[in-house]
């Protein structure tokens, strides 16, 4: 198979060549050519191996970082990320997201890129990768880079490597698009201080919900190795933004934060488990995001349990959960609770959480204030600032609310406007429920959430 | 109600707009028509003045950017039966301030937002969707067919992005064409298109694009309706992976 398609690009490759000698307005010697050739043939194959094991990272977000265009520079950053392309399976391509390498010397039994694991192996050169990135950036496929790699003979090595890449993309190409590059958990403290200020974000993967299933599924991994960076990070962006508040000139470390990811499914932990890590994360390591990924079965490993199709539809209401911790004042605790730790999948989150608390509402929207707003299902963040905005001029009415983008088949169960009712507040909680289910779900799928929104401050 | 038209170019609008603020003492019960848009009914025709639609601009900008890029990107939107709520935004603005832009239960503001709203998610969907292509020159070019002309405001954001290359943009359906050469930004309209002859490097960057493309996506999560949704296919004529 390999060999096949190495012909057809070396049929790509020849015409490569006579078109270069045709058009002859570069005079390329023919070592330059025959260099040319063997880079054109090569390169298919290590983008395809390289995409294809980076490919279950969830991260492509590309927001958080603001910079303007220098001239003689290429690019600029955009505060709310750009998304270029989607791929088949709806996930937002934004970022051209590889790995430097997947040669691995570790063997995490859920990842694809294990040592025992027979897939095809590749790396990148650092020349190989930059132009790869330039040439997309030119032509606007992509919004930067996403680096990350397996361990390549060891952390630090492979860190190097790929410090070496944002280096000679930032410094010497002076390329100013977006870059958000993986930490190899286990590296030192210096390298990952050097990337922070070349990357726009770092991040390390947490990959498994407890120090217990780490241990169990990638034995090469510490706990220690994974938090030690997070923290490391979490403390310096910090510190940077105090520095640039006092010397705006001071250099940006990691401007648009860090990140994390998690896997869901290839390990017991509950929802509840999962959501208080998110929490923890987000208040004592300030996060931006924690991304969860969807196990999608790649070996036969025994201690992996027997899926059919990833759970999707638990890796939403995950996102869902997660959304209501970050921009809509809930906690953990509050969603979940140890006599049921898991999410409902019929219902999301909020409005399971509504039909637990019928003492909360019913809210009139011409009177509360923000955060009540935001608890209540079918107001989101955009169109609870609107009703606030809105009703200094007038106050809202049904229709009024519909107008402005609040979902009323939702919300009808638990509002007021100034004392009318759309819907009298039924206190059998299991009838709102079924209407709840029945007015639907939004019908993006999981794959939707992990892609990029346009939140401020995301 | 009294009934005014004008010629359907954008000075004529505010040229009209300018002239209703001035002279009428209720311009909110004001409607305003591109002339021949209804059969039975014309009104006052009020004539193109550019002169007089450039001060109207300029003050209204300065003074409210915020509602000006509203007004902007409706004009972007090149949509007929606008101008009423055009004429009644600016109206209330320059009677109650800015802030009235939240005042979304009202028609007009309403009509407003929402259609600035469509064409500002045009705009940021297209800086990701846009294609360059290196011609044998080496220059670039991009070819795009949007519903709302955002030329400009494209051509803009690209003249940072992209400021070390030289390139082109081109909307195929209304004839327009940017032209970035390093230092300054043209605009201009196009009589006929021939497909230029694409670089050597193009057809191998091209090829690499798909196969990225190809092997970024995980089998087992397969969802093409969650991706048409995001990217309806009306865009994908110009798209490098979509062909």
């Amino acid at each position: 198979m390999a060999r096949k398609q190495k012909n057809e690009h070396g049929v790509i490759g020849s015409l490569f060549k006579i078109n270069l000698n045709n058009s002859g307005h570069q005079s390329k010697s023919f070592l330059h050519v025959f260099f040319g050739l063997y880079f054109c043939m090569d390169i298919f194959e290590k983008l395809r191996v390289l995409s294809g094991s980076a490919r279950y990272d969830a991260s492509c977000a590309s927001s958080g970082s603001t910079r303007q265009g220098l001239a003689g520079s290429l690019g600029n950053a955009s505060i709310g990320g750009i998304c270029h392309s989607w791929s088949d399976d709806g996930r937002c391509v934004s970022l051209l997201k590889v790995l430097f390498s997947n040669e691995c010397c570790y063997d995490c039994a859920y990842c694809v890129n294990r040592r025992s694991s027979d897939t095809e192996r590749a790396s990148f050169t650092v020349e190989e990768l930059v132009e790869l990135t330039l040439r997309f950036y030119r032509r606007n496929y992509i919004e930067g880079l996403f680096l990350s790699s397996a361990v390549l003979i060891s952390p630090d090595y492979t860190m190097e490597r790929m410090n070496a890449v944002l280096h000679r993309l930032r410094r010497q190409e002076r390329f100013a698009g977006y870059i958000h590059m993986k930490v190899i958990p286990g590296s030192s403290a210096g390298l990952v201080a050097q990337a922070g200020f070349l990357a726009d974000r770092l991040s390390v993967n947490i990959e498994l919900p407890s120090g217990e299933s780490l241990r169990r599924l990638a034995p090469q991994k510490e706990r220690e190795s994974i938090i030690r960076p997070m923290a490391q990070l979490g403390e310096t962006i910090g510190s940077s933004l105090i520095e640039r508040r006092k010397y705006p000139s001071a250099p940006r470390f990691s401007p648009a934060g860090h990140s994390t990811q998690m896997i869901i499914g290839a390990s017991p932990e509950s929802d509840l488990q999962i959501l208080r890590l998110s929490e923890a994360l987000y208040r004592k390591m300030s996060l931006r995001r924690v991304y969860y990924s969807a196990f999608v079965p790649v070996s036969a490993d025994n201690r992996l349990p027997v899926l059919n199709t990833p759970p999707l539809q638990r890796e939403h209401r995950l996102y869902q959960a997660d959304w209501l911790l970050r921009n809509y004042g809930f906690s953990a605790s509050e969603l979940l609770g140890e006599e049921a730790p898991f999410l409902d999948e019929h219902l999301d989150p909020k409005a399971a959480w509504a039909i637990r608390h019928p003492e909360f509402f019913p809210v009139d929207v011409n009177k509360a204030e923000y955060s009540v707003l935001l608890r209540v299902p079918g107001i989101g963040v955009r169109s609870a600032r609107r009703i606030l905005a809105a009703r200094r001029f007038s106050s809202m009415t049904p229709e009024g609310l519909k107008r402005i983008g609040v979902v009323m088949k939702r919300a009808r169960y638990f509002i007021t406007c100034s004392g009318r009712y759309p819907e009298r507040f039924s206190d059998r909680p299991s009838i709102i429920r079924k209407q709840l289910i029945a007015a639907g779900d939004s019908p993006v799928s999981a794959p939707a959430l992990s892609g990029q929104l346009t939140l401020p401050g995301l | 109600m009294l009934t005014y038209c004008y010629d359907g170019s954008t000075e004529g609008l505010f040229s009209a707009i300018s002239h209703i603020l001035r002279h009428e003492p209720d311009p909110g019960a004001a409607v305003l028509r591109k002339q021949g848009y209804s059969l039975f009914e014309e009104g006052i025709f009020i004539q193109a003045d550019s002169k007089r639609a450039d001060e109207m601009i300029r003050r209204f900008s300065s003074a409210y950017p915020r509602n000006a890029r509203d007004v902007l990107f409706c004009v972007y939107a090149e949509q007929d039966g606008i101008e009423t709520s055009l004429l009644h935004y600016i109206h209330l603005v320059a009677r109650h301030g800015s802030g009235i832009s939240g005042h979304l239960t009202h028609p007009a503001v309403s009509d407003i937002r929402h259609l600035s709203g469509k064409v500002a998610r045009e705009v940021h969907r297209f800086k990701g969707l846009m294609r360059f292509s290196m011609l044998e020159d080496g220059s670039y070019l991009a070819r795009m067919e949007p519903d709302f002309n955002i030329i400009h405001p494209l051509s803009l954001f690209f003249s940072n992005r992209l400021q070390a290359q030289n390139w082109f943009i081109c909307d195929v359906h209304r004839s327009l064409v940017s032209r970035w050469d390093g230092k300054s930004l043209d605009f201009g309209t196009i009589e006929s298109f021939i497909v230029p002859e694409l670089s050597a490097q193009e057809r191998e960057v091209q090829a690499l694009w798909r196969t990225f493309f190809r092997h970024v996506s995980i089998p087992e999560r397969r969802n093409e309706r969650c991706q048409k949704s995001f990217m309806p296919i009306k865009y994908w004529k110009y798209l490098v992976e979509k062909q």
